[in-house]
């Protein structure tokens, strides 16, 4: 059989697929909203470093703590670094530290939970009960001391989060996959003779991948707290990388002595990507809940 | 909304109103007695409710010329006396004083084993020691009789005597004498720790003590191995600090909740004494310190406040918050630097400057590491360096770039390492240049700084120490954070190329400051690279160490310092001041060079 | 099955559980890099004196041996009873027992951990009622709004607002600390300020550690209830829609009965076991409050004990934690049991 392939951009594909989003509903709203507050951050922060007035780690470029003014739209720091430039450039480590981790999560995660659930009987209990044990352990603990050992760096907060939020991948996935797997057509796939990876990879994981989707955006909000939380302890990157997370902690060092600016925009930023990233899972998993349509 | 919810957000608000109402109340009533126990809280709101209550007998039997007089009469009695309580509570009110803090006790309160500050800053209140610092020293040397009355120094430096204070009391009765010196100092050498790190306290009593005699009752002798020179220093600190045999056995004395006395075994002949000491997880709670009957000295005045209660703080900001917000009278250690400047501003708080003193920031080059083995490379670091611009960016008025290991004020500061200047960036380059670093080859290292909050602002200088020295154009370098305990065991291992390191002296002696030129402990190999440089500058050092002659100790320093700009294998950076803030109404604070905050001189007053 | 049946088989699953737990702490801790004894030095430290401290703390034993004083030390009941504290090993820092840590830090975080649930599943529940109700109402995107902001707030972002306006500015509320420096904490007998000052019949002392309880217990709560609000609303969204609401008012019964007795009963079994997680997750210390609120409690103490390398503590502090965690899910999943029969089956 010949299957004519029609070859359209990716754009193309995918602007008839966002405003089809638009007839469903707020929670089609919600998707939007929140693709383009993510979009907009992230293309603010790889573009940063081209626009941004000032090097966001120059010393002394301005008066230290000024409050915004026409030539420091954000103010000044306690170093007299521009705030402006480093809220542009600030948000990559955020970004980086959350991508990887999702990364990790779902290579380690989604095949375990694929693997073990399908097969199920022993495997599958012992694997539960390991990851259940796992999921008991104190998250934030657990990745502070993760990073407190490794050292500081994007890829060690990365694996202290990701370490976090595997069972939460192998939960979800498992319970996917368990109803799934009673359904009618992957049975008929069975009887006819197929193999346990073309069943598995054909027929389930397509199913699965809606609720991953909207493990992955709920985990790339919490990677983004975490990653916060991790630089208030002092667990962060390197002074003279910019960094949101870094100029909050030290805002709030700042704010009693009346340095407004520097707590408020990088904290604005972060809660605006978290923000996002919920956005998306939120209103994708109201669109798959079947019990919400009327 | 229907209305089983609107009911529920009506009653939720009342409710909130209410119980604000009530809270609103409490404070503005309570308020006033607020810093008292709380029997003398319950005291007066029953005294309140008395005089209402009799102000309202008196309106309602008004009419009676009589019942009105005896009335008023007694309503005058009343408030006399409740003038009289009020008085007397305010007056109470001045006998606490609540200092908060970030500090803690690190890990115990014996002084055979305490290092940290803290640890060392109760025990200055409550324990004694032979010698004492004079409060407002600028040298750090001015020594002052406390258990001992006169001292004598034999000539060949060996033999001290000292002659003991008659008189001094434990809270028991027994009297103190020499036989305590002795078991003290014996003790101190011979405690069991219960602490991996070992006895004696690192101040490595059993390498100068040789053995201590108790001559007489009033008279103790401590032979030492070498003739120390800064003997006294020693006997000054709080490791030197008397103990009550009843309760220092030889094993070391830790925490037991709900018993400060057996928590410490620090003899009770100081100022104050410790009343209550509890402890939450690893952090201190509560310490509360009592005025001390027995001290010796009580006809001086001292304490000048009957009690003092300390609060922990977890960060510097909250703390800030609290001495703003007037929920404490005093904090000391830690407020940011910058806090303390925006706090001169506000007019219900004093903050308190201390000259730069004691702690030092320096930079450390790790000469197993190529080419820092070089001290050419090492020196052309050392010249691109901007001290003041470090001090007036993060520590304005603050901090003063020190060129010299030893503090000003103290014998044998000097101004040494002007000679390779900041900002020298010619130097630089020609030093670079003789080994072939230029601008297509940088110079390429990491630099090392410490992340928790060790130091105050260390990531900021670490910044800035990168743009200094990376503008001299032929140097390039990568900031590497590590936190307290991983900087502390990179050091211990040596694989920081370039790191930067803090130093708090144990006594006022440039013999506990200049050693730190080639600190065994740093790792810096410096022995290694440079021994010729190393053993004359560890002979001149002995040499100064074990003399009383001043003149000839300031020479001998100044010229380890020459030969320490030669070899730059330790860079001194700036000093830090120490800094407090209180209440308006609180004086005596003195801020000198022990960096010791001496609570029994502070007092509340108008 | 019958519920009793249930409830063993239940208790039966938590012993394997737990005891998995344990080895993989147990493991953990001796698998990470870095040499846990070589840290505790001041300066570098001789082979006698790491010698020593490994014996001291137990460690140059062999792993099974090891292993096996930790189990038993966890249920030695005779040290528990005589010290009110279990044989969780000593610190690393200064040889405290670590229980005794643990648990002198619990009351506190506990106390925490109730008010801020309390506020919480409140305001959470009864905000995403009100949001279903209404349901794509401007007052259900207004309080969906709030609930998905509040989520994304970090916690010491909105803790620093409130001690800046409540405590600093307003001057009604203090801004740390679980009591005024300036009064006497209540005498402890369970370890909450809250009761014991009740318990005391101090009225004075109960507001003044409600008072201190409230800025940190109103930013763990509004925070968590965003969740709340966004789980009570999704529930009571699937519920409201089912035939036996419909026809509940079909017959005639009142709007809030409906609400209230029908949906919303059938609805709070997820809700119930979110909030058992999320208790027992803040009995692990909410860390970041108590950071900014310096809050004496277990989040404070593990933090500090990881910047310590502090193994047997943190390796303690985590199996308690572990162990709340396993216990809450057990009495969640059996209230669970209880109220909806079919998960027995």
């Amino acid at each position: 059989m010949n299957e004519v392939k029609i070859k359209r951009s990716i754009l193309a594909r995918l602007i008839p697929r966002l405003t089809s989003l638009t007839r469903r509903g707020p929670s089609g709203w919600m998707i939007i909203v929140g693709i383009v507050i993510v979009s907009a951050l992230v293309i603010m922060t790889v573009i940063g470093p081209w626009v941004s007035p000032h090097d966001p780690s120059a010393i002394l470029v301005g008066p230290i703590r000024a409050s915004p003014s026409l030539q420091f739209p954000m103010g000044t720091n306690h170093l007299g670094q521009d705030m402006l430039s480093r809220i542009l450039c600030g948000g990559s480590i955020m970004l980086q530290v959350a991508a990887f981790s999702v990364l990790i999560c779902f290579i380690i995660g989604v095949p375990i939970g694929l693997f073990s659930s399908y097969v199920g009987g022993f495997f599958d209990s012992t694997c539960s009960l390991v990851i259940d044990a796992l999921y008991a352990f104190p998250g934030l603990v657990i990745a502070i001391a993760i990073a407190a050992m490794l050292g500081p760096g994007v890829i060690n907060m990365a694996l202290s989060i990701a370490v976090v939020y595997i069972p939460s991948y192998f939960r979800i996935v498992r319970s996917q996959v368990l109803s799934i797997k009673e359904l009618a057509y992957v049975e008929a796939a069975r009887a006819a003779g197929s193999k346990w990876h073309t069943i598995l990879f054909r027929y389930i994981f397509p199913n699965v991948i809606p609720s991953i989707v909207v493990v992955t955006t709920i985990n790339f909000a919490d990677a983004i707290l975490t990653a916060a939380g991790l630089t208030f302890i002092g667990l962060g990157v390197a002074v003279d990388i910019p960094d949101w997370g870094w100029d909050l902690t030290k805002g709030r060092e700042l704010i009693a002595s009346g340095a407004w600016w520097v707590i408020t925009f990088p904290g604005i930023m972060i809660i605006l990507l978290a923000l996002g990233f919920t956005f998306i899972g939120e209103g994708l998993s109201e669109l798959q809940n079947p019990k919400l349509q009327r | 909304m229907e209305k089983i919810e609107l009911s529920i957000v009506v009653l939720v608000l009342i409710g909130i109103i209410v119980s604000s109402g009530t809270m609103y109340y409490t404070t503005t009533v309570m308020s006033n007695l607020s810093t008292l126990t709380s029997d003398v809280s319950t005291l007066t709101e029953n005294v309140l409710n008395l005089t209402s209550t009799v102000r309202d007998l008196a309106t309602i039997t008004g009419t009676l010329a009589e019942a009105m007089g005896e009335f008023t009469e007694t309503l005058t009695d009343l408030e006399a006396r409740l003038a009289a309580i009020e008085a007397s509570l305010a007056a109470k009110a001045k006998e606490t004083l609540i200092v908060g803090t970030t500090d803690s006790v690190e890990a115990t309160l014996d002084p055979a084993q305490a290092y940290d500050y803290f640890g060392w800053c109760i025990l200055q209140q409550i324990a004694g020691t032979l010698v004492s610092v004079k409060p407002g020293s600028i040298t750090g040397t001015d020594f002052q009789p406390e258990l001992a009355v006169s001292w004598n120094r034999s000539t060949d430096g060996k033999i001290w005597d000292f002659t003991l204070r008659q008189g001094v009391m434990f809270p028991d009765g027994t009297e103190f004498n020499a036989t305590h010196v002795k078991y003290s100092f014996d003790r101190a050498i011979n405690l069991i720790p219960s602490i991996p790190d070992g006895a004696p306290a690192s101040l490595g009593y059993d390498q100068i003590i040789n053995r201590t005699e108790a001559l007489s009752r009033y008279k103790v002798r401590f032979v030492l191995k070498d003739a120390f020179g800064p003997f006294l220093g020693i006997m000054a600190c709080r490791s030197s600090a008397i103990v009550d045999p009843a309760y220092a056995p030889m094993a070391q004395v830790n925490y037991t909740s709900g018993d400060p006395r057996g928590s410490t075994a620090a003899a009770f002949v100081a100022p104050y004494y410790l009343s209550e000491w509890d402890r939450v997880g690893d952090k201190d709670i509560e310490i509360r310190l009592d005025k001390n009957p027995y001290y010796w000295n009580a006809t001086s005045g001292y304490p000048k406040t009957k009690t003092i209660i300390f609060r922990f703080y977890r960060d510097f900001s909250t703390l800030r918050l609290a001495v703003e917000a007037g929920d404490v009278d005093m904090a000391f250690r830690q407020i940011s630097a910058i806090d303390a400047l925006d706090l001169e501003d506000n007019p219900n708080v004093k903050v308190w400057w201390g000259s730069p003193g004691a702690p030092l920031q320096m930079l450390c080059f790790q000469e197993n590491h190529a080419p820092f083995n070089d001290s050419r490379v090492r020196r052309a670091i050392a010249a691109a360096l901007n001290r003041t611009a470090v001090c007036v960016t993060l520590f304005p008025g603050l901090a003063n770039p020190t060129y010299s290991m030893v503090p000003p004020g103290m014998l044998g500061h000097t101004e040494a390492f002007k000679k390779l200047g900041d900002l020298n960036y010619t130097l630089t380059r020609s030093l670079l240049a003789e080994l072939g670093y230029d601008e297509t080859n940088k110079l390429k290292f990491d630099l090392w700084y410490e992340s928790s909050g060790h130091y105050p602002l260390s990531a900021e200088q670490a910044l800035m120490l990168k743009q200094q020295i990376e503008a001299s154009g032929v140097i390039e370098i990568t900031l590497r954070p590590a936190d307290w305990v991983s900087y502390r065991a990179n050091r211990n291992a040596g694989i920081m190329d370039v790191y930067i390191y803090g130093w708090y002296p144990d006594y006022f002696d440039p013999d506990d400051y200049v050693f730190l030129y080639w600190g065994p402990w740093l790792n810096l190999h410096y022995d290694t690279w440079s021994p010729a440089a190393y053993a004359e500058q560890l002979a001149l050092y002995n040499e100064a160490r074990y003399s009383a002659n001043t003149t000839l100790r300031v020479e001998l320093y100044s010229q380890i310092e020459d030969i320490s700009v030669e070899q730059c294998s330790i860079v001194p950076l700036y000093l830090m001041p120490p800094w407090a803030v209180t209440k308006r109404n609180v004086k005596g604070v003195v801020l000198d060079i022990t960096q010791d905050m001496r609570y029994w001189l502070i007092y509340i007053g108008d | 099955m019958g519920l009793r049946s249930y409830i063993i088989t239940r208790i039966l699953l938590t012993i394997p559980t737990l005891l998995l737990l344990l080895t993989m702490v147990f493991l953990i801790m001796r698998v990470l890099p870095g040499d846990p004894v070589y840290l505790h030095f001041e300066k570098k430290a001789t082979p006698e004196q790491l010698e020593q401290m490994r014996r001291l703390l137990g460690l140059d034993k062999p792993l099974l041996m090891q292993y096996a004083d930790y189990l038993l030390g966890l249920v030695d009941f005779g040290y528990f009873l005589q010290h009110g504290y279990p044989n969780l090993g000593k610190s690393m820092q200064n040889y405290e027992p670590v229980g005794r840590q643990i648990f002198s830090a619990f009351p506190a975080t506990l106390e925490l951990a109730i008010y801020s649930m309390i506020i919480a599943s409140v305001m959470g529940i009864l905000l995403g009622v009100i949001s279903s109700k209404s349901y794509n109402s401007v007052l259900d995107h207004l309080i969906r709004g709030f609930g998905t902001i509040a989520y994304a707030i970090p916690v010491f972002f909105l803790g620093i607002m409130f001690q800046l306006i409540f405590g600093v500015h307003l001057h009604w509320l203090p801004t740390g600390l679980r009591i005024n420096p300036n009064v006497q904490p209540p005498a402890q007998i369970t370890g909450l300020y809250t009761i014991d000052s009740l318990l005391e019949g101090n009225l004075f002392k109960f507001f003044e550690s409600l008072k201190a309880l409230l800025l940190p217990s109103l930013t763990l709560g509004i925070i968590l209830s965003g969740m709340f609000i966004r789980l009570t609303r999704t529930n009571m969204l699937e519920t409201l829609r089912l035939d036996f609401v419909t026809a509940a008012r079909a017959r005639g019964l009142k709007e809030s009965t409906v609400t209230y007795g029908y949906a919303l009963r059938n609805a709070f079994l997820p809700i119930l076991t979110m909030m058992g997680l999320q208790f027992a997750m803040l009995l692990g210390g909410a860390i970041l409050t108590e950071t900014t609120f310096s809050w004496p409690g277990l989040g404070s103490y593990i933090v500090t004990r990881i910047n310590y390398r502090d193994y047997t503590a943190i390796q303690g502090a985590v199996v308690m934690f572990g162990l709340f965690v396993t216990l809450v899910s057990l009495v969640v999943d059996i209230l669970y049991a209880y109220f909806d029969p079919r998960i027995r089956l």
